[in-house]
């Protein structure tokens, strides 16, 4: 495994330097692969307006694109597509899976399942509605009805690359970094040249799970080298900048997360943006995008595609208002106990002295074995507030060891700990 | 550290997996499996050894129409796949006794460009399937049989290596195939027997008549005529897997090995009826990694399994098939929906054929323990919907000469579904149980069949009840057109 990874190094930093002119995300400008499949989609329905499958192949196209950009406005056109695709052919199992990923996308998780489950009973067999059933379960945090779908997965299909992809990502939430490595890796060498934008998203996920481990250098690589297939890849812009902080490049995260906001982004990106600014020293302008920030999360918070997760530590770090941090939190938490819910949750209530309960929550996320500089981080600053010196210091040690840049030792003992390392953010 | 955009690859999710092709039959009937042959259990045998009353003979078949004459590594098994032969004795739908089988492999001459040699180039003829004779073997496969009963496990080599026995190449390679084969047979002490190696398919079908949305030869199906229907012994149309081979395992174990108290019981005990049912399995990669060492390797999965003849093939629905292949028969609840409202029995409505109303619950008589298989089972002992291949061991074997090929439903009563033996002519037997016969003979008894009655090669009546394998230089298939329907005018299978 090594060996491999090593050899995708060699080949990552010799296409970074093959393409140094484009510096972090500068772009050729050429049609991406969903662009291209939208307008070959587009020409299909002209050519055959009544058959169901070019609305299907439009709907699929865009919902790529929103991927590629993360512009939900994508999703309205996709679903639009298949509302024409199911007037042609009513319940078309193909055509419902992708609604189903509408769902999904627009991050309505218990609707994805619900209909998901009924795709799965009308065709057990088919590998894509278990990768369905896999993303609705994570995000609402039945992970072990995820590992399940997500094993089907492996089963039905040995090696096939949503499933790698898939099970990758439990890996991670499980705590298995290097083992997700090793099946991202395998993915993104199944995955062709031409598709870009997946080979960019699968660049990311593992430049990711580098950072996640405190592998700075390797990260960034890896996020140059996913800008490098897909100039502006959100999140390998977001996650760059992550980088550049944890550098202390903090002016270059700021460039690099405007840039993101160029375009269409979420609310939570602003969040990131303004934490930027505020660590470049620009406190008059993170103030004022922090504002934004707030403005356009609130404006969504009862949506489920909303930002109330940053919203939760903006009012909880930034805002010194629990109370509505708590209120927020509590939005999220009654429909889904995902392991990042839960910590954000955790948080609340931990800024409002409900540290008992903050302990639970954020003990029952950490059970599932993820291993996050920030979750830890948060289940120490809990403790500390119980009085639970020697768990903070654990808590803290494992934070420490996740995050190459950021010292979390406790130099005067757990009580000198400072409430900066117990910011929201990791 | 921020989360990563929870949406999994909703992209690739959906350019992903183009649908496999669907084809169907015992051989290769789900898509899984037909990407995966040599974990394809083409086919499963279990009955009452024809010359040891108190004996049961299991056969096993992977690895669907070798053609015999494709080198130059012909069918070894793969030794990265399980192979096991499950039986169930006290109606729970559970394994409480399985056989496992693990093959390796050796290449002993890495320079031959085959797998087998001989007569030729100063190397002996293959005589042996170990030491002098042998030496043409360049790939020589070996084996294990474990038996895990009441969660012991127990290796029953009987401190012998067990060779398999190797295709047949052909008379320059392999001039005395027929004694290779004989000593592939491997008596292990306390009555088991074993044979493991390529043999010729017992199995017979129309396949091609079949599967061209039944489309059978002109005057011979779908209904058969009384003269065709009565004979055991002729072919009226080609048999698709004739002069193909097959990778067989076969063993014959004690009935007491079997029962759940160890004891050989009369046919009205329910102590006398097991379930039966074979399988492959390889190992998954699991999402979760072992540690120590972590490896992404898990535990075996099962790929697919037969326990009834077709009910994956002609029963379950094609978006069914592979989850039913690697599911497990105690989880056959989930499938009961197609047994009950077979869609097969609605085509056969639209052929003119007519069939009882659903649902289906005579057909539960193949997935659950019940009269007449298990005369001795009260109601509280029908046990779940399960697959299995139900075989009453209190029921002796049928002198071979009077051996019915429609089995059960012919009088043969220790014939398909009793037990399965490879004379048994299971497709029209399905045929007719799909058709009705079991709710009413008369009502719903046309003959329905494909018009092959038997094996063109015929059958070996003794142990392992496989035949050697069709030679790779001398053998053909039978097919429209050509020799091998010996019930036909010349013994030329009829093309229309």
């Amino acid at each position: 495994m090594k060996r491999m990874i090593s050899a995708l190094s060699v080949i990552l930093t010799i296409a970074t330097f093959a393409a140094a002119q484009t510096k972090d995300g500068a772009a050729t400008m050429e049609p991406s692969p969903a662009q291209q499949r939208i307008a070959a989609a587009r020409h299909a329905i002209t050519e055959k307006p009544k058959e169901y499958n070019g609305y299907n192949l439009l709907a699929a196209a865009l919902i790529s694109r929103a991927q590629e950009t993360s512009d939900a406005t994508f999703y309205l056109q996709a679903e639009d597509a298949v509302k024409k695709s199911l007037a042609l052919a009513p319940r078309n199992f193909e055509t419902e899976k992708i609604e189903t990923s509408i769902l999904l996308g627009q991050h309505d998780y218990p609707a994805a399942l619900h209909s998901a489950v009924a795709l799965n009973k009308r065709v057990p067999d088919d590998v894509t509605v278990y990768g369905l059933l896999t993303d609705a379960n994570v995000e609402l945090g039945n992970y072990k009805d995820a590992e399940d779908s997500a094993q089907w997965m492996l089963n039905l299909r040995p090696g096939n690359l949503p499933a790698l992809i898939h099970a990758a990502h439990l890996r991670d939430l499980f705590g298995d970094t290097e083992g997700a490595y090793e099946l991202l890796d395998l993915a993104y060498q199944s995955t062709p040249p031409t598709e870009t934008g997946e080979r960019a998203d699968i660049l990311t996920r593992l430049g990711h799970l580098r950072l996640a481990s405190g592998n700075l250098e390797a990260a960034e690589k890896l996020f140059q080298q996913a800008l490098t297939n897909f100039s502006g890849y959100p999140m390998a812009l977001e996650d760059l900048a992550q980088v550049r902080e944890m550098q202390k490049r903090y002016s270059e995260a700021v460039v690099l997360l405007q840039q993101r906001c160029q375009n269409p982004h979420p609310a939570g990106t602003l969040y990131a943006l303004a934490e930027a600014l505020q660590l470049a020293g620009r406190d008059r302008e993170a103030a004022r995008v922090f504002a934004d920030f707030e403005t356009q999360a609130l404006a969504e918070t009862a949506t489920r595609n909303n930002s109330n997760r940053e919203l939760v530590f903006y009012y909880a770090d930034h805002a010194h208002q629990p109370a509505l941090a708590l209120k927020i939190a509590k939005l999220e938490y009654a429909w889904r106990h995902d392991i990042y819910t839960l910590d954000a949750y955790a948080w609340a209530l931990h800024a409002n002295g409900q540290d008992a309960e903050a302990r639970k929550q954020i003990e029952i996320a950490l059970a599932v074995g993820i291993r996050d500089a920030g979750i830890f981080t948060h289940a120490a600053g809990i403790a500390l507030k119980l009085g639970d010196h020697a768990a903070a210091q654990s808590y803290l040690k494992e934070a420490a060891s996740l995050q190459a840049t950021e010292s979390h030792h406790l130099p005067g003992g757990a009580d000198s700990v400072s409430e900066r390392q117990f910011s929201g953010r990791p | 550290m921020k989360q990563l955009k929870p949406i999994m690859a909703l992209a690739i999710s959906l350019f992903m997996l183009a649908p496999c092709s669907l084809l169907a039959s015992s051989h290769r009937e789900a898509p899984i499996t037909a990407l995966d042959r040599s974990a394809d259990v083409t086919d499963w045998y279990a009955f009452v050894s024809y010359d040891k009353p108190n004996y049961v003979t299991m056969i096993l078949n992977v690895d669907p129409l070798l053609e015999p004459a494709n080198g130059p590594n012909y069918f070894p098994f793969d030794p990265s796949v399980l192979y096991e032969m499950h039986v169930d004795n006290n109606q729970d739908g559970l394994d409480d006794i399985t056989f496992q089988f693990r093959f390796n492999t050796t290449i002993r001459d890495p320079r031959l460009f085959t797998g087998f040699v001989g007569g030729i180039a100063g190397i002996p003829p293959i005589t042996a399937l170990s030491g002098t004779g042998s030496e043409g073997l360049s790939l020589i496969q070996n084996y294990t049989l474990t038996m895990i009963k009441n969660g012991k496990t127990t290796v029953l080599n009987g401190g012998q290596t067990l060779y398999a026995v190797p295709s047949n190449v052909g008379p320059r390679t392999m001039p005395n195939y027929q004694a290779l084969f004989n000593q592939g047979i491997y008596n292990l002490g306390n009555g088991v027997s074993v044979w493991a190696g390529t043999a010729d398919d017992p199995f017979f079908i129309d396949l091609g008549a079949f599967f061209d949305s039944v489309n059978f030869r002109n005057g011979v199906g779908p209904v058969l005529s009384p003269a065709i229907d009565a004979d055991n012994t002729h072919n009226y149309a080609p048999d698709a897997v004739g002069g193909y081979n097959v990778n067989s395992i076969v063993l014959e174990v004690p009935v007491t090995m079997l029962t759940v108290d160890g004891k050989v019981h009369p046919a009205g005990d329910k102590q006398a009826v097991i379930g039966t049912y074979g399988s492959t399995a390889r190992h998954q990669m699991t999402v979760r990694r072992s540690p120590n060492p972590a490896h992404s390797s898990g535990p075996f999965q099962q790929v697919n399994r037969e326990g009834n003849s077709l009910i994956n093939e002609a029963i379950i629905g094609t978006g069914f098939k592979d989850r039913f292949s690697m599911d497990y028969p105690i989880n056959d609840a989930q499938f009961a929906s197609f047994v009950l409202e077979p869609v097969a029995a609605g085509v056969l409505s639209t052929l003119g054929v007519p069939v009882p109303p659903n649902p289906r619950t005579d057909l539960l008589l193949l997935v659950q323990y019940e009269a007449p298989i298990c005369p001795g089972c009260g109601p509280n002992d029908a046990g779940p919907v399960a697959d299995l291949l139900r075989l009453n061991t209190g029921i002796p074997a049928t002198p071979v000469a009077n051996q019915k090929r429609l089995g059960f439903i012919a009088g043969d009563v220790a014939g398909y579904p009793n037990g399965r033996r490879p004379v048994d002519d299971v497709f029209d037997i399905s045929l007719r149980a799909i058709e009705g016969i079991l709710v009413d003979s008369t009502k719903y008894g046309l003959a329905l069949g494909d018009g092959v009655n038997t094996k063109t090669e015929g059958f070996n009546n003794s142990f392992p009840y496989v035949l050697p394998a069709n030679s790779g230089r001398n053998s053909a298939h039978t097919g429209p057109g050509q020799a091998g329907c010996t019930g036909q005018p010349g013994g030329i299978c009829p093309v229309q």
